[in-house]
């Protein structure tokens, strides 16, 4: 719930920065995002920066919180020599003034959910100094593909990027992804609803290389950076678990315990029917060894695989 | 540029630039008329020294169940109290440091500290607890001591739970075209897991954790103007401190995980021309593990060489074809080679035959997967795409040598209204593979008409609709809903069908600068049908699963009270997850009731002392109600020995108050 309340304030404060900023109808507004990034272009050729930088920029900007807000964050570090401050300024990322500040007739680069500028083209900005091996996979990733924005997720004008405090990267990945942020509610799911976890501890939001942009190259390998116990290898596998993880576990929650797609014995008797034994009638839970306590995992209890030399059953 | 524009040059670029895509990075950046020399930046705020917040609480616990601390931080009952904070601080000459802390003094709780020079150097420091709780007051008639667990009439009660405390260091160095970083971290495991063992009856039990993994990784990177690269190294070593477990009148009952370890090395890299983009990576691995074997009759070995060796590849392209069309595709290739020393050992049987000796399986594991997809924008604000996928995967030892999947996609996306997106996915998949053998050295006895379903012929199709409609500029409504549905139509015994569909909606309301709230709801159904055979023939039985599950949430706050120095705030969550079972033999029978639900709730009051100054008080309460009919007594069942009743039903709450100091 508390990921709820983040959006409301993540809304309000886009609202109501977007309503400062944009309280008058601008003369763009009328202009299509292609003639708008046409003219943007043009603008960004012709180089007309300010003469003074950012000290243009906030003759009228400054009482805008949000604007003033970059000063508090990396991007508005005027002691760092690698800041967009030390170049640039404002103009580095919103591209030149031209004659913006003559009436605000002409358009600057704008980020965000109201910016008509493509998503594409707003994230050449970033890109322009963002370039190291965590966005490598970038425009091949799903993220890109489907033309979010650097913006949609970052804020750059604030003390802190949501997404990189561990108590709020979990809200804004769940402002898009719903039904994740509703598994996280199931009987069983990862710690992350009290962000113990974050959904970056397994996934690049930036892509990757690997399958669901997984951080690591396979679910398996994934998953076993936190459960190394079961990365054997075992002198006795069991096949899927082998395969992978996700053959049994949804790794979002589970109406089942233990983030298993169904409970015992009905899901081992989705792939077990050897005998009457495996695949044998289990009428009621609770009753007998078949269906109480732990089901088939009362015998079979190393499920993920067993190192003892009589353990070809898993029971040992 | 280092060339003067004229207006030639200009409209020439003007023309040009229509089909291409604007790169408005610094490093285009016409500067030949800029002096930066000249910024004074006289109305930047110079934010230098400490700023952030340093909170303290105390308050109190009333926990009648352990599980309860999952939700509320800590499971102690009575008075609790923790630190937080996030404190920023910022140099003249550039340097920057940042520690955070979140409930440190509770069972859960983080601290990271970091500093150095922006773009230079950072080192960071990291502290992660994390417990995770089962249930408490657990029963069992064993005690462990030094891997023997002894039984007793006295009752051994202790708590399934388990404690992660990790401990991470790294380091990361950058200069203009080469980069450096080094990780490692630290992991200790512990508590007690449910388990069971066979003897020859089984017998439940709390096992005892005690691990350590440790990690460690680094990595170099170059980079050009259009390249990328980076060579890294990810080691990880797991050390089980829990040796394998015995009874006094049975040896060796229960095997330890063994001690392992994993190596990985990869080379990736990426490279653009143009609006065209590839990537790709070649990772080179090993698993290890080579732990002793329990010494028993009938085992030839001393200790086993386990190793598996893998090989990851892909190379992924994208390219921007013209302003509308994006076209691109990827291989992969992953290969777990298990080259593990094989033997045969002595296998213990519960029938007549005894004695019986089985040879260990090593799978090897092959994938190939191939992917296109192409974008096409019909107009300004409307864009299709589809794509087509195939994974083709291999296998040694399986009932299904070789399967294919066969994956066809298509997506539409609207964002052209003004106050109303949609996005529309449609997928139809297919898998299908080598014939289906039931194969003698993983299941001599299988049922011949089973298909397990991880391999088993599928059909998919899935249908997927988001639309978010932001009717005002303080509203913004998503709602979305799925369905998708399984078929296993050549299998008669094992998963032969299911389906998976719901909705969610979520309303976000920021009414104006003091008021703003939410209310969210979902709904989801999964619903699957097996069919058994205790004959071993055809199907005689049938299970039907039908899994609900539900999620509400409301919530508000309000600033605007006492001069704005009064904020109030209130939120809530419910959610029901229900799995349904009905078995139908000769007659059908509902297998038992399986259901959780739990209420959230809490309510908070900040109010500002002064500038720097807060007191929160904040009231929460959580109900959480589950049961499983699995669980029962300790002796219910003749035969066994469970862990008894492990479900839950509880009301906990917690009141906490604290005070947070600002720095500015």
């Amino acid at each position: 719930m508390k990921h709820c309340k983040f959006y409301s304030r993540l809304l309000s404060l886009l609202l109501f920065s977007s309503s400062i900023l944009a309280v008058q109808a601008t003369p763009w507004d009328d202009l299509s995002g292609e003639q708008l990034e046409q003219q943007l272009v043009d603008k960004f050729a012709e180089g007309k920066y300010s003469p003074k930088g950012a000290d243009n920029c906030l003759t009228c900007h400054r009482k805008n919180e949000t604007v003033m807000a970059l000063f508090s964050g990396v991007h508005g570090n005027i002691a760092s020599s690698d800041s967009p401050m030390a170049g640039l300024q404002c103009e580095a990322c919103h591209g030149p003034q031209g004659q913006h500040n003559r009436g605000g007739k002409e358009p600057m680069i704008a980020f965000g959910a109201d910016s008509k500028l493509s998503a594409p083209t707003q994230n050449t900005v970033c890109q322009g100094c963002h370039n190291d091996p965590e966005q490598m996979a970038w425009h091949t990733s799903t993220h890109n593909l489907e033309e979010i924005a650097c913006a949609d997720c970052h804020t750059i004008h604030a003390a802190t990027d949501p997404t990189l405090d561990k108590l709020s990267v979990n809200d804004t990945c769940t402002s898009c992804h719903t039904q994740e942020k509703a598994d996280m509610n199931k009987r069983s799911s990862h710690p992350m609803k009290w962000d113990q976890m974050t959904c970056i501890d397994c996934h690049a939001p930036h892509g990757s290389m690997s399958e669901s942009a997984l951080v690591k190259p396979t679910v398996n390998d994934t998953c076993y950076s936190c459960h190394a116990e079961k990365r054997g290898p075992f002198l006795w596998e069991h096949a899927p678990v082998t395969e992978s993880c996700v053959s049994c576990h949804n790794p979002h929650g589970s109406v089942n315990d233990n983030l298993l797609d169904n409970r015992a014995p009905q899901l081992c008797q989705q792939c077990h029917a050897a005998d009457g034994h495996a695949s044998r009638v289990v009428p009621e839970p609770g009753m007998d060894a078949f269906g109480g306590g732990k089901s088939c995992l009362n015998c079979h209890s190393q499920i993920h695989g067993s190192n003892h030399p009589a353990g070809s059953l898993l029971q040992r | 540029m280092s060339f003067k524009l004229n207006l030639i040059t200009l409209s020439l670029l003007a023309v040009s630039t229509s089909g291409m895509a604007a790169n408005f990075g610094v490093g285009q950046a016409n500067t030949t008329a800029v002096d930066t020399q000249k910024y004074e930046c006289k109305r930047c705020t110079n934010v230098t020294g400490y700023r952030g917040e340093v909170s303290v609480a105390a308050g109190y616990n009333d926990v009648s169940d352990i599980h309860a601390g999952n939700a509320l931080g800590t499971a102690k009952d009575g008075g609790i109290a923790a630190v937080s904070g996030d404190v920023h601080y910022q140099g003249e000459s550039g340097y920057q440091a940042r520690i955070q802390a979140h409930q440190l003094g509770m069972d859960n709780g983080f601290a990271h500290l970091s500093g150095g020079k922006a773009g230079l150097y950072e080192f960071s420091l990291d502290y992660d607890a994390i417990k995770t709780y089962k249930a408490g007051d657990v029963e069992s008639g064993l005690w462990h001591n030094d891997g023997m667990l002894t039984p007793s009439d006295s009752i051994n009660i202790f708590d399934l739970a388990q404690r992660r405390e990790k401990i991470g260091l790294g380091f990361d160095y950058g200069q203009d075209f080469y980069g450096v970083f080094v990780n490692y971290s630290q992991e200790d495991k512990t508590g007690h897991k449910s388990a069971s063992l066979v003897s020859p009856s089984p017998i439940n039990f709390g096992l005892p954790t005690d691990a350590t993994t440790k990690q460690f990784d680094a990595g170099i990177n170059f980079s050009g103007q259009n390249w990328l690269t980076e060579l890294s190294y990810f080691g990880s070593v797991y050390e089980n401190h829990i040796d394998h477990l015995s009874l006094p009148y049975a040896n060796d009952v229960y095997s330890a995980d063994p001690d392992n370890q994993a190596h990985q090395v990869a080379l990736s890299g990426q490279y653009n021309i143009g609006r065209t983009f590839m990537n790709g990576r070649i990772v080179t691995g090993r698993m290890i593990q080579d732990d002793n074997l329990i010494q028993m009759t009938g085992n030839p070995l001393q200790n086993w060489d386990g190793q598996v060796d893998t090989l990851d590849g892909r190379f992924a392209l994208t390219s921007m074809v013209t302003n509308r069309f994006r076209i691109g595709g990827s291989v992969d290739y992953s290969k777990r080679d298990n080259k593990s020393s094989t033997a045969e050992f002595a296998q213990y049987n519960f029938n007549s035959l005894t004695g019986a000796f089985r040879q260990n399986t090593p799978q090897d594991i092959e994938r190939n997967t191939y992917k296109i997809n192409a974008s096409y924008r019909i107009a300004s604000g409307y864009r299709l795409q589809a794509g087509y996928d195939r994974k083709d995967v291999e296998r040694t030892f399986s009932d299904r040598e070789q399967t294919n999947d066969d994956n066809l996609w298509l997506k539409f996306n609207v964002r052209a209204l003004d106050k109303v997106n949609f996005n529309l996915k449609a997928e139809h998949a297919n898998r299908s593979g080598s014939d289906y053998e039931v194969n003698e050295l993983t299941s001599s006895e299988n049922n011949a008409l089973l298909r397990k379903y991880y391999l088993a012929d599928r059909t998919r199709n899935a249908v997927e609709l988001k639309v978010n409609y932001s009717p005002i500029n303080w509203m913004s409504l998503d709602i979305s809903t799925r369905y998708a549905q399984d078929e296993y139509d050549d299998t008669q015994i094992g998963l032969t069908e299911s389906e998976d569909y719901g909705y969610d909606a979520n309303l976000n309301i920021a009414f104006n600068q003091h008021i703003d709230g939410y209310v969210f709801a979902g709904q989801q159904w999964i619903n699957s049908n097996q069919a058994g055979s205790q004959s071993f023939g055809p199907a005689d039985w049938m299970a039907d699963v039908e899994d609900e599950f539900i999620n509400l949430g409301a919530g508000a706050s309000y600033s605007g009270l006492l001069q704005d120095k009064l904020t109030l705030g209130v939120d809530y969550l419910f959610s029901n997850s229900v799995s349904n079972t009905d078995v139908t033999a000769a007659t059908t029978n509902p297998y038992g009731d399986y259901y959780s639900y739990n209420h959230s709730a809490s309510m908070y009051a900040d109010y500002a002392l002064n500038e720097q100054m807060a007191l929160k008080l904040t009231y929460r309460y959580e109900r959480y109600f589950d049961t499983d009919a699995a669980n029962v007594g300790v002796n219910d069942i003749p035969g066994m020995i469970t862990l008894g009743d492990i479900n839950h039903n509880y009301n906990a709450h917690q009141v906490m108050l604290s005070f947070t100091y600002q720095l500015r």
